[in-house]
């Protein structure tokens, strides 16, 4: 009964989940630059960052059209469909990834080459910069492995990035009356906030885990509703 | 549509002659007296499809072959019902207990209750033509009779079931009407059935098995033979009817299956694995075995 059918279907289904999770390699790549362009106010790294987004725009793009041709072609169904349907989400925050480093790389120019920085400003963002590293990662693995566990835990790192995000506000309120300090705090917080944001899509990422394995679509945390019970452990065993 | 109902009415166990297959158990239904077809025509109004269908624990067998393996369904008035598997899962045998032409296999037989609403269908007692009449179907190839016209092929059945002469006419343009086949062939009904299109010979069979005013609509891959237009339009069609007959259909096509049916059967080795919503069927499937026959993994 059992006969390995559809060789090449699998084949080509399982280059385009590789092809696509491998975005978020390009994302950790281009999110070490900028954080480094941030940290030594590097305009040439930064503008860097803003030519290699190409490379990750063309990945979206390719995939994109990938799963256009896959479902045109092949009419995936229960778990090939919601893996699908999951990748295109992840290719899209990959894409947004990319673009929020982008912004981060386009407000280095504006501080400046030689800016009034703050060391302890520009430590909460590399270490926020080091948090994203690790949740990308290991949205990533949790994606590969179809571990919800694994992906539910993206939400306790986000918490850290959060509580990052918080302290560069404060310092950035503490920094003084001085006008180009000032400036420049304001410029990091627009980072900071970037950077929050690319934390938060790798949050996304492992709802989509969730749903790929339970077929259940939830959001980890409700920003509109903070506090309350996120998503339920999945009662009934997954699907293959 | 302009269609009669009749009831499923008690008649006289006298009259019922019709031949049991051996090792089928006794009747095991609870009416004392045996249910028939009434012949009265009920008040003239359109079809709408009001029966159930349920099997209950049925099992079906070529010899000593245990082709279908105690399967519990129900088929819903107003659905599209279908049934899907690998070829030798049983599933054209469960859909083909249901008017009873297992039977007519030689060396096959049944156990288990097919009941519409709460009459079964399988009691020593009941009709068999009465059932094939409430219990309409339709093949994989179409199969209009050779040697007729358009609307004698329409006509056939109710030429034999008696419908006054006067009635035919009528009857037989709306039930080609209600198969989707009239303007195409309004000026030609006395041209050979033959002469039609693959698809337009299949929905001829379609306004044959209609005319007769079953509640129940079997199609047994109804569109395997048809090319993508008029299997198109048979699900259009099938779309059309269900609010009229209660339909089941039997597919090998996995996308047809999402196209037409409300509710689909998976079924496996005889057995039924996984019933559910289509939606759900294709999406997130409960049985792995489900998952892996939609997905292609075997089959």
């Amino acid at each position: 009964m059992e006969i390995e059918a559809r060789h090449e279907y699998r084949e080509e289904l399982a280059s385009l989940e590789r092809r696509a999770l491998d975005g978020l390699d390009l994302v950790v790549a281009s999110l070490d630059r900028t954080v480094e362009a941030v940290q030594h106010q590097d305009i040439e790294l930064a503008e860097l960052v803003i030519a290699d987004d190409d490379v990750i725009d063309g990945r979206y793009l390719e995939i994109h059209q990938a799963i256009l041709t896959l479902l045109a072609t092949q009419a995936p169904v229960a778990t090939d469909l919601r893996l699908i349907a999951a990748l295109l989400h992840v290719m899209k925050n990959i894409e947004r990834m990319g673009d929020q480093c982008v912004n981060i790389a386009k407000l280095i120019p504006i501080a400046g080459h030689d800016p009034p920085a703050d060391e302890q400003l520009l430590g909460y963002l590399v270490a926020m910069g080091n948090a994203i590293r690790v949740q990308i990662r290991q949205a990533k693995r949790a994606f590969l492995d179809r571990n919800v566990e694994m992906a539910r835990d993206l939400v306790r790192e986000d918490d850290v990035i959060d509580n990052l995000n918080r302290e560069c506000f404060q310092r950035a309120i503490e920094i003084g009356d001085e006008h180009d300090r000032r400036e420049w705090a304001m410029t990091m917080m627009l980072v900071a906030r970037a950077l929050e944001r690319i934390g938060d899509n790798a949050v996304d990422v492992g709802e989509q885990v969730a749903f790929l394995v339970t077929g259940l679509f939830r959001e980890f945390e409700d920003a509109s509703h903070p506090g309350e019970e996120p998503m339920p452990e999945p009662s009934s065993s997954s699907p293959s | 549509m302009n269609y009669e109902r009749r009831d499923l009415k008690v008649a006289d166990p006298e009259e019922t002659t019709m031949p049991r297959s051996p090792g089928e158990a006794e009747s095991p239904t609870p009416t004392p007296e045996s249910p028939m077809i009434s012949e009265t025509p009920a008040r003239v109004e359109d079809m709408h499809a009001t029966r159930h269908v349920r099997l209950e624990d049925l099992h079906a067998y070529y010899d000593s072959n245990h082709a279908v393996r105690g399967v519990n369904l129900s088929f819903e008035p107003g659905n599209v019902t279908a049934i899907i598997g690998p070829s030798g899962c049983g599933k054209s045998t469960m859909v083909r207990c249901i008017n009873r032409m297992h039977e007519e296999i030689p060396g096959a037989r049944s156990e288990g209750r097919v009941l519409l609403d709460d009459v079964d269908l399988h009691a020593s007692n009941v009709d068999v033509v009465a059932v094939r009449r409430l219990v309409g179907m339709v093949f994989q190839k179409p199969n209009p009779f050779p040697t007729m016209s358009i609307s004698d092929n329409v006509a056939s059945g109710l030429r034999f079931i008696g419908t006054p002469r006067g009635e035919i006419k009528d009857r037989v343009d709306s039930a080609l009407e209600g198969a989707g086949l009239w303007s195409e062939v309004k000026d030609r009904l006395s041209s050979p059935g033959m002469g039609l299109s693959g698809g337009q010979q299949q929905r001829l069979c379609i306004a044959r098995a209609l005319a007769v005013e079953p509640d129940v609509l079997l199609m047994d891959e109804p569109c395997s033979a048809l090319d993508p237009v008029a299997t198109l339009k048979i699900e259009e069609l099938i779309g059309v009817l269900k609010e009229k007959v209660t339909i089941a259909i039997v597919t090998h096509n996995m996308q047809q299956a999402g196209r037409v049916a409300d509710t689909t059967a998976f079924m496996l080795d005889g057995e039924l694995v996984e019933v559910g919503p289509t939606d759900k069927m294709f999406t997130n499937p409960d049985d792995d075995r489900t998952e892996q026959y939609v997905t292609g993994k075997f089959g």
